[in-house]
């Protein structure tokens, strides 16, 4: 019996070794991803965030650029929609109380602007420990960029927008959100000009964009967007003209509209290739050059342009913009100059797509005066829609140039109803 | 040589000692054989019928014949044989042992109605009989799996178990099965209940080895699609199951049973010659229902295929038109169904040997299955092996090791979510595309202008396959060192591998590029898709329970068990995939663009203790209670931890002396109540606690990404409480029997990702945030309305009726995006997954408000929270202001029920089921594209005129359109058996006719509203998106015996 019990101590025992052997520890590491700790503490990872950043702006349907640039077209009727079985996409062709807060395009163009400007603060934050200032000051205006873009599309849509990211934020008027945009770039360029950006850190981020002259057309565009005309002016005489500033995409990471767009002809479309949705009096001279860059009648989708192949870079600006960006701030300035406005305007009707980094030109023969300024901003307005289509930046316009309420889907979206629903401070939605 | 003397003189004594010591036990012990028969009330023997000398080791199972035979030791004297087994009422039998060698002891045993004696062997090592049990199990039994032409276990568990809503998500010919025991437990995680089989925890996942694309989510988006891996057992090897519907019984499986618990027991060797059981059957798959199509001899606008095509011309206004088109074009209508569909074929062979000897019992089987699904070139296989063994080494100790070899291959096609799926590459088009058309190089053509897929690439180009290799392996100890004592020890492995690779190859056509298409340029980098997804699974566990048995006085019995277990598993998933094939290779090394790999690899470990104690007095009242403590890696370290209680208690009336002397026409009467606690172990993924950034390679660096989820670092697991409150009857001879539980369920700490402001940087916040319940009852009613010795007729009735509320979710209201379009949503006081979304506009009299063309319009108006809506009518009196949405479909039914038939008579058998599914919705997604694409009926209508022309365009965003009902009988399972008994050198012959998914009563206008093309997603249910419908299978089988 004392035999037995022997054994069966034994044999207990090794299966209650066997038992605990396999499950004690209970702290496993992912090994497939990164903590923020080792994220922030690196330059390496500062830098895969800042990429990060480019690839919510830029990849996919998902991302910034596909829901502005179709935001945008359907609302100021540069778009059309194909397939109303793309349900987002039709609410904002129908326009209106259609347009609501479940809106998927506006819902994603939100939280994506909100989640690039949460990582662009930790980037840029991270960046001033780094001891390598050269680097650092180029992340921080490569993160600044999106930072900037991030502030300045929520502006361009909405009423009013968040003053910065956190629990229950305030919300500010949308032409202090440019003014934000502007600070932003103007802290980049600080950093710029205390320590230029190394050759290091550039090797370790995508091709494609010209950081400094991005920096200065963007400030352009707000400052104009803002009203402040004469630092409008002085920051597009910075940007470059024949340098080129582009989203750059891969036979992987393909061109969001050329993917969503003009490859299915089921989703949007270009509206057509003659009027491209301006009223009659402002619709393109049928020889302006730039509706064959812009589209064709081969397919349905009808979209060529920065959208015509499954690689063509994106613009993050366009010269024209610059050029036209001087004539609109010289005939609305203090005391507007509208010689000086007439010229510029004069220098894009006339360009020829030869004399344009991409091809981009009207290659018309210029305008001759006399215009009033009331004319001439009609000129300039319909040379923006014409020169800048599909970019986005046309519902801008739109209320700038005062065109009236029967030309637009709506004037300003609706707040998405997670916003509302999940932070008291959000303002009422506009009306239209 | 001293040495060897030394040695020698003390072997002689230890000898000696030994001899001694058998002489001295010799002259009380004696050897002797009990032997004898047990039959049952038709004088049959029966088998697997447990025999064991009372307050003794020894005991015996029956053989085929009901033979058993016992040797022990015993001292002369007076002794009690114990029989039991399942289905059957025990019996107890007294022998006197004097100074024969041999004796004898038949008996014949009872039918068990309510199986009040039949022993339950989960969550307790030494098996309890039901009687003892405060909740409500059930037992299901081998013969009652077998009957319904299926080799799918749950497809066979279908309407066999009370409190279970088994849902075949759609007809592929490998499946897709959800259970939900008692309604939805959890939204974040899987609601599939734990499945345990022989002691092994098995793993039932869905992994997305094909339908790689990364649209394809695998969460609230698209859903859970696929197989999942239970298809992987053999019904045939198994002898009877056991579900356990919740927390109140289940919670002695603490942390992992918050969806309850399946147990799976195999089938296991008995005493005697060696028996040969062999079957085979033949299937028959086709179509149940087709649906039809548009026949209108027209459609509007220009043609349909070429360079000026006009397609979807009823919800398409053509760029600078005014409105619709009304010119004509005479068009050609086909019937694609009945290209896609085809008449599948299948065989089911199993054969098995089992025997044994008093001390050694084994169970080997062998199986190869293959069926081919009703789209074409779809068929499912499997080989499965088996071996059980049972090894008695002495009084005290024995073992047991169970091991099972499965290979299961699949021909596939992609799954209905895409619109390069068999289904929806037909749904999405007009019926008027010639497809088969080649031109003179032999390449199909394109379908209309959109760049759709051909339906013709999908059926014969498109190669999808996915193979899983799987050991399932069992190992087990029983020690009973003292009287009263045990300890029992299983340690189970399940491992497996599981490879998917697709193929599409690059079309000759324009094809969008979100299908793998090149577009209009068919650009070579992208034209064409090849993947390789691979999962590799570990899983071990390890379950030591200690029990100890003893009498308190004449009266009252304790039973004190003591356990741990332990379980570790490890998961890793890759994946190669590429797009812009090369021509002929099919590989993803032919691929020139190479799209962002995957490769995941998690470690997850759990490990808990319990005690649970249990009392019982004379035969009539028991007493339960337990608690247990868990631990599992994935939660937060402070919560890691967690502690539940359960207890609970059954009186039979039935059995006091009062009762027994009284009443003769109530045979049983017990009443019981228990409730416990269990949590959810896998509640979230292994590593979904930490807040960490992705790696994406982006335009050749490396992108890091934030999660759009914000974690609570110290999440903890969900907790369920369940208070279940039952009865048990039987009436007239136990000819009429009547279960009845009534059950409230409540999870608190419920874990879900509750959306946020965006504003924060982040979409949604994963915590321990809500809570929802279930209640409801179900009934059994089972009678034999003839019990004759040649003609016996049962009737099994089954009624579930669950109520699942949301009742909190930290917001109001949350809408979920996906797919189908479907608008699932969560919302406080309705039940999981709701659809809630745009609906019709109507006036007072609830008639639809239409407009000057007899156009149906969404309502509009003032929405005033996520409940409460105030339309407005402009002054033509139609809908104006914002869209407005409210509760618009449930697919959680009202009820569930089963109605089951069986009659013998002679040597046939007849066996008649019918499942019923009451009250619930589907969003039939596909129903509106047929008609958006002009090939469903009201398109017919609207070409035909019949219905104003823009009636589509008009109804196509009210999202109420595509709800549909639901509800359905179905008649399950038919089988009409003849059994030849002996016959020539069989021991047993039989064949059977047996069908499946025979008739469907329904008003749902797709195929088939049993049907989910979630997958097996807890949210999303009830959807129609592109799945393959179930299909009507006819089995011709035989059975025999050698």
């Amino acid at each position: 019996m004392k035999k037995q019990f022997i054994k069966i101590a034994f044999y207990g025992l090794s299966a209650i070794m066997l038992v605990f052997h396999t499950s004690c520890t209970k702290n496993y590491v992912n090994p497939t991803a990164a903590t923020d700790q080792q994220v922030f503490s690196s330059p390496q990872g500062l830098t895969g965030v800042a990429i990060g950043l480019q690839r919510t702006y830029t990849a996919s349907r998902a991302s910034s650029l596909y829901n502005r640039v179709n935001i945008n077209g359907l609302l100021t009727s540069e778009m059309i929609v194909l397939n109303q079985g793309n349900t987002g996409e039709y609410q904002l062709q129908l326009g209106g109380g259609s347009v609501d807060g479940t809106n998927t395009l506006a819902a994603g163009l939100w939280t994506s602007s909100n989640k690039i400007i949460y990582d662009a603060n930790n980037v840029i934050a991270g960046a001033q420990n780094l001891s390598d200032k050269g680097y650092a000051s180029g992340l921080i205006a490569y993160a600044s960029i999106f930072k900037a873009l991030a502030i300045g599309d929520l502006s361009m849509f909405w009423q009013k927008v968040p003053d910065g990211v956190g629990i229950n934020v305030n919300f500010i008027d949308r032409i202090q959100g440019y003014n934000n945009a502007i600070a932003v770039i103007d802290n980049a360029l600080t950093a710029i000009n205390a320590n230029a950006i190394s050759a290091a850190f550039l090797a370790n981020i995508p091709a494609g964009i010209n950081i400094v002259n991005t920096l200065h057309a963007l400030k352009a565009r707000f400052s104009l967007f803002a009203g402040s005309y004469s630092q409008a002016m002085t920051e597009a005489n910075a940007a470059s003209l024949s340098i080129k500033s582009t989203f750059n995409f891969t036979t992987v990471n393909l061109n969001p509209i050329f993917e969503t767009v003009t490859s299915t002809n089921n989703v949007t479309a270009a509206i057509d290739t003659t009027t491209l949705g301006l009223p009659a009096g402002l619709q393109p001279d049928p020889s302006d050059n730039r509706l064959k860059f812009y589209t064709t009648s081969v397919y349905n989708s009808k979209v060529l342009g920065f959208g015509a192949g499954t690689i063509t870079p994106w613009p993050v600006y366009l010269p024209g913009e610059m050029i036209l960006i001087k004539a609109e701030a010289y005939a609305r300035q203090g005391t507007p100059d509208l010689t000086n406005a007439l010229a510029q305007l004069n220098l894009v009707v006339t360009k020829t797509p030869a004399s344009d980094p991409y091809g981009v030109g009207a290659n018309l023969p210029a305008l001759v005066g006399p215009y009033t300024q009331a004319q001439l901003l009609d000129q300039i307005y319909k040379n923006r829609c014409i020169e800048l289509y599909m970019s986005g930046l046309k519902l801008e316009d739109m209320r700038r140039f005062g065109r009236p309420d029967s030309e637009k889907k709506r004037n300003l979206l609706p707040y998405p109803f997670q916003e509302r629903d999940n932070n008291p401070n959000t303002p009422p939605d506009p009306t239209f | 040589m001293r040495k060897f003397q030394q040695m020698g003189q003390s072997k002689w004594k230890n000898i000696f000692f030994v001899l001694i010591l058998q002489l001295c036990t010799l002259i009380g012990l004696a050897q002797v054989r009990i032997s004898g028969k047990v039959t049952g009330p038709d004088g049959r023997g029966i088998v697997s019928i447990s025999v064991s000398v009372h307050n003794t080791t020894y005991g015996a199972v029956t053989d085929a014949d009901g033979m058993y035979a016992i040797q022990a030791n015993l001292r002369p004297g007076s002794y009690t044989i114990d029989f039991s087994g399942v289905g059957f009422k025990s019996r107890s039998q007294s022998i006197q042992i004097g100074n024969a060698t041999s004796y004898t002891s038949d008996v014949q045993l009872a039918i068990d109605a309510l199986n009040m004696d039949e022993v339950i062997l989960t969550g307790v090592s030494l098996g309890t009989t039901r009687k003892q049990l405060g909740s409500y199990i059930s037992t299901v039994k081998a013969d009652q799996l077998t009957k319904g032409a299926t080799s799918n276990v749950l497809s066979a568990l279908q309407g066999k178990t009370a409190g279970a809503q088994i849902i075949q998500n759609n007809g592929d010919p490998a499946g897709g099965f959800s259970v939900r025991l008692r309604g939805v437990n959890t939204i974040l995680s899987s609601s599939e209940p734990l499945y345990i089989v022989d002691g092994v925890v098995v793993n039932n996942a869905t992994n997305r080895v094909t339908n790689t694309q990364s649209s394809y989510d695998g969460s609230t988006f698209v859903g859970t699609v696929g197989q999942n891996r239970l298809a992987d057992i053999n019904p045939a090897d198994i002898d009877h199951i056991e579900v356990l519907n919740g927390a109140a019984a289940a919670a002695i499986y603490g942390s992992r049973a918050n969806a309850g618990v399946i147990q799976i027991f195999t089938k296991k060797g008995a005493n005697g010659a060696p028996v040969v059981n062999f079957s085979t059957g033949i299937m028959v798959n086709h179509l149940r229902k087709k649906l039809k199509v548009n026949e209108a001899p027209t459609k509007f606008g220009g043609p349909t295929d070429g360079l000026t095509a006009f397609t979807q011309d009823l919800i398409t206004i053509p760029p600078g038109s005014p409105g619709l088109l009304t010119n004509t074009t005479p068009v050609t209508r086909y019937d694609y169904q009945d290209y896609i569909f085809q008449t599948g074929l299948g065989t089911d062979n199993n054969v098995s040997v089992s025997g044994g000897t008093d001390k050694t019992k084994y169970y080997v089987s062998g199986s190869y299955f293959y069926n081919q699904g009703i789209v074409k070139n779809t068929d499912a296989q499997r080989y499965s092996f088996r071996a059980n063994i049972d090894q008695t080494l002495n009084k005290w100790l024995s073992v047991n090791l169970g091991l099972n070899y499965i290979n299961n291959s699949s021909n596939e096609k992609p799954d209905g979510n895409s619109f390069f799926s068999p289904m929806n590459s037909v749904t999405i088009i007009g019926n008027f595309h010639n497809i088969w058309q080649r031109d003179a190089l032999g390449n199909l053509q394109a379908v209309g202008e959109r760049g759709r897929v051909n339906p013709v690439s999908v059926i014969e180009d498109f190669k999808q396959r996915e193979e899983t290799n799987r050991v399932i392996a069992n190992l087990g100890a029983k020690l009973k060192p003292m009287k009263g004592l045990t300890f029992d020890y299983t340690l189970g492995i399940d491992n497996y591998a599981q490879n998917g690779t697709t193929y599409m190859p690059p079309y000759a056509y324009n094809v969008n590029t979100a299908f793998f298409g090149g577009g209009v340029s068919l650009d070579p980098t992208q034209n064409g898709y090849a993947s390789t997804g691979n999962d590799y699974f570990f899983q071990i566990n390890h379950e030591l329970n200690g029990t100890y048995q003893f009498n308190i006085n004449h009266d009252i019995a304790s039973i004190t068990q003591l356990g741990y277990s332990a379980q570790y598993e490890k998961n890793r998933y890759s994946l190669l995939q590429g797009r812009g094939m090369a021509p002929f290779v099919q590989t993803v090394t032919g691929a020139s663009t190479l799209l962002a790999p995957t490769d995941d690899r998690s470690e997850i470990s759990v490990s808990g203790e319990y005690l649970q104690q249990n009392f019982k007095y004379k035969n009539q009242l028991f007493i339960t209670g337990a608690v247990r403590r868990d631990g599992s890696s994935v939660f937060g370290e402070n919560e890691r931890n967690q502690v539940y209680y359960k207890v609970s208690g059954s009186y039979l009336i039935s059995e006091t002396k009062f009762w027994k002397d009284k009443v003769d026409w109530w045979n049983t009467f017990k009443i019981r109540a228990a409730y416990g606690q269990s949590g959810n172990l896998t509640g979230i993924g292994a590593y979904s606690r930490f807040n960490t950034y992705t790696s994406n390679s982006y335009l050749s660096r490396t992108a890091l990404n934030s999660s759009s989820t914000l974690a609570n670092t110290n999440v903890k697991p969900e907790r369920q409480g369940e208070l279940e409150i039952g009865t048990d009857m039987s009436f007239l001879k136990d000819r009429l029997s009547l279960t009845f539980n009534w059950y409230s369920k409540k999870v608190t700490d419920l874990l879900y990702s509750r959306t946020i402001a965006p504003t924060t940087g982040f979409s949604s916040l994963l915590d321990n945030l809500g809570s929802l319940q279930n209640k409801g009852f179900e009934i059994l009613l089972t009678g034999s309305p003839v019990s004759k010795k040649d003609f016996q007729w049962d009737v099994t009735l089954i009624y579930n009726h669950n109520r699942n509320k949301v009742l909190d979710v930290g917001s109001a209201l949350i809408l979920l995006s996906t797919n189908a379009g479907a608008p699932v949503a969560l919302l406080q006081g309705y039940p999981v997954g709701v659809f809630y979304g745009t609906f019709f506009a109507v006036d007072g009299n609830g008639n639809q408000v239409k407009n000057t063309s007899g156009i149906p319009q969404i309502e509009k108006g003032i929405q005033n929270s996520a409940l409460s809506y105030t339309p407005q009518r402009d002054n033509n009196g139609l809908p104006t202001g914002t869209t407005l949405r409210k509760v618009i479909g449930d697919p959680n039914p009202k009820y569930t029920a089963t109605l089951t038939n069986d009659i013998s008579y002679k040597k046939f058998g007849l066996h008649v089921q019918l499942d019923a599914v009451q009250g619930v919705n589907v969003f039939n997604a596909d129903f509106r594209t047929r008609q958006g694409v002009g090939n469903g009926l009201v398109a017919q209508q609207e070409d035909l005129g019949q219905i104003p022309r823009g009636y589509i365009l008009g109804v196509y965003q009210i999202e109420q359109w595509r709800v549909d009902d639901g509800s359905f009988v179905k008649l399950r399972e038919v089988s009409l058996s003849y059994d030849l008994g002996k016959f020539k050198f069989f021991k047993d012959l039989s064949v059977s006719f047996s069908g499946r998914n025979l008739f469907s009563w329904d008003n749902y206008k797709g195929y088939d509203p049993e049907v989910n093309s979630g997958g097996q997603s807890t949210i999303l249910r009830g959807i129609d998106f592109g799945s393959v419908p179930i299909p009507r299978i006819f089995k011709l089988g035989i059975a025999a015996k050698f």
